[in-house]
């Protein structure tokens, strides 16, 4: 009995740590998005994680960890696109959400549909959607079905490390409209005659990169000290 | 789609229509009692008065009429089924079958069960599956398949596995939007029970051609009755839109040329008509191939040469 209990508590405990990690990383990828998010939240520790998410049990509640976040000035300044015809326009970007599927496996178009539901409703730019588990083909055209919303997946083990702090992996900055138009006028370029990298990149699904942006990447270089280059994202 | 659910605990499976209606039919025969077995009734139970059989054939009725409208139901069912299954390619099926397995139900489309959960120990991925006695090679023994847990997790039973895939088989793997119109149509798919239905008619229906033609007298009793799913198997095989019919309409309301009906190409296949029909010869001694002479039919140049030189010192000798 004894041992039963303690094998469910480091059971509990793992779920809980490995949780914590995909926790802290969502909230560095919304950081790294640009969405406002502070120094709290970035740096939760396992104990602060382990009192205001988990149950009786010792388990993890997934239902609590639901997640909202503004995008920053900065950001929206990012996401618009100034035009002649249209001199004041509205950032292409709004309130994120992230919801953790509490179901361990056999996640399918019904959890989807609520998820669909919850973003629609409450009118969130963003919603994203983590499971345990991958989630089934309709679900997934299901998620990407929702017309002016952008929704994502990601699994929790996707998530329990950061890839982007990883020493291989060079920095990606998105570029503005006009910082993006002002690069194709300097190398006299159309875009197509970019560099590409996919949307299903994994730090392009990291950043949310959509279709037709330019992000920047800044590599460090043995004789130039820092090289940049630039990848059109389709 | 929908499956009915709730109605009962664990409501029948009937999958075709011909047994929801044999279902209907039998149970309809009881539900107007003539007024003999009514005063039996009466005369059996001395507490019991007309009222109460009143009473109670009302709500017998009542509960028939829900029968009835059930059964239609599921007709409807079937039909919806049937009718939507035709979009589908095979990966979708099993799509939807995933989706039901998450959902907690068979993956056969028209089952309102559970599927099976844990067959045997809990985290093996594989299942011995044994077979009647004497299915084992050579007819001694049992047969065993090793069978992947998830894919007997999949179904509520080995019946509906069947059925299942009975259906995937007929489904077409070219996507809907490559099919041209009269193609979807042409998909009739059949449910299991039906097809061996019909099977079994056409069985019958030889069996008794052959008795038929055993039997030298003439027996007018054994005219063959084409039954009433006999008809409606050959209404539904007379189409109303044939593809020849609907090419000939559509020439008529002039929609588009005959040519671009087959795709977006006109392809025309033409056989190439043999040029002469003379059998070929067999190839004869040339003057210089006792010496080698041409490789392989390739004559090099410089003997082409000699050998024409020759030819020509010859005829002048001739002439000569």
């Amino acid at each position: 009995m004894d041992g039963d209990v303690s094998a469910h508590s480091q059971e509990a405990e793992k779920e809980t740590t490995r949780l914590w990690r995909t926790f802290r990383t969502v909230y560095e990828m919304l950081a790294d998005r640009g969405y406002e998010v502070s120094d709290d939240e970035l740096a939760i520790s396992l104990d602060e994680f382990r009192q205001k998410y988990s149950d009786p049990m010792g388990y993890p509640d997934r239902n609590k960890m639901k997640i909202q976040a503004r995008p920053t000035k900065i950001m929206e300044m990012k996401y618009t696109l100034k035009t002649k015809s249209n001199p004041n326009p509205t950032p292409d970007c709004g309130t994120v959400y992230v919801d953790f599927c509490p179901d361990a496996s056999g996640v399918g178009t019904k959890q989807v549909r609520a998820f669909n539901h919850i973003v629609g409703e409450s009118n969130y730019h963003t919603g994203i959607f983590i499971t345990q588990t991958p989630i089934s083909p309709s679900a997934v055209r299901l998620l990407s079905s929702l017309p002016n919303h952008i929704c994502e997946h990601f699994q929790e083990q996707d998530l329990l490390v950061n890839i982007t702090r990883h020493e291989l992996v060079p920095k990606h900055v998105l570029l503005s409209p006009e910082e993006k138009a002002r690069l194709l006028e300097r190398y006299r370029l159309k875009e197509s005659q970019l560099p590409r990298m996919q949307v299903s990149d994994p730090v392009s699904r990291y950043l949310g990169l959509r279709r037709g942006q330019v992000v920047k990447i800044i590599r460090k270089s043995e004789t130039a000290g820092r090289y940049a280059s630039y990848r059109w994202v389709i | 789609m929908s499956t009915r659910q709730g109605s009962s605990p664990n409501p029948a499976l009937r999958t075709s229509l011909p047994t929801a209606f044999a279902s209907v039919v039998e149970e309809s025969s009881y539900a107007h009692p003539t007024q003999e077995e009514q005063d039996k009734y009466l005369q059996a139970r001395p507490g019991a008065t007309a009222r109460h059989l009143g009473i109670a054939l009302q709500h017998a009725q009542q509960i028939q009429a829900q029968k009835d409208a059930e059964g239609m139901i599921l007709d409807q069912d079937v039909q919806l089924f049937k009718t939507a299954l035709q979009l589908f390619r095979p990966g979708d099926y099993d799509n939807m079958i995933m989706e039901r397995n998450y959902e907690d139900l068979c993956g056969y489309g028209l089952c309102p069960r559970k599927n099976r959960k844990q067959v045997g120990a809990t985290g093996s991925t594989f299942h011995f599956k044994y077979g009647a006695k004497g299915s084992g090679p050579g007819g001694r023994g049992r047969a065993v398949d090793i069978v992947p847990r998830e894919n007997l997790e999949k179904w509520c039973s080995d019946e509906c596995a069947e059925r299942a895939l009975f259906i995937r088989v007929q489904l077409s793997e070219q996507p809907v939007w490559e099919r041209r119109a009269d193609e979807t149509e042409d998909i009739r798919i059949e449910l299991l029970e039906e097809s061996r239905e019909r099977r079994q008619r056409q069985k019958q229906k030889q069996k008794q051609k052959q008795q038929l033609e055993a039997g030298s007298s003439k027996s007018a009793s054994a005219v063959p009755q084409s039954s009433e799913s006999d008809i409606t198997a050959g209404l539904r095989d007379l189409k109303i839109q044939e593809a020849g019919r609907s090419q000939e309409l559509a020439l008529e309301r002039g929609d588009t040329g005959l040519s671009l009906r087959k795709g977006r190409v006109d392809v025309q296949l033409k056989e190439k008509e043999p040029s002469s029909q003379s059998a070929p010869t067999a190839p004869q001694l040339g003057p210089g191939d006792e010496m080698g002479g041409s490789i392989e039919g390739y004559i090099p140049q410089e003997q082409l040469e000699e050998s024409s030189n020759t030819l020509k010192d010859r005829d002048i000798l001739d002439q000569l």
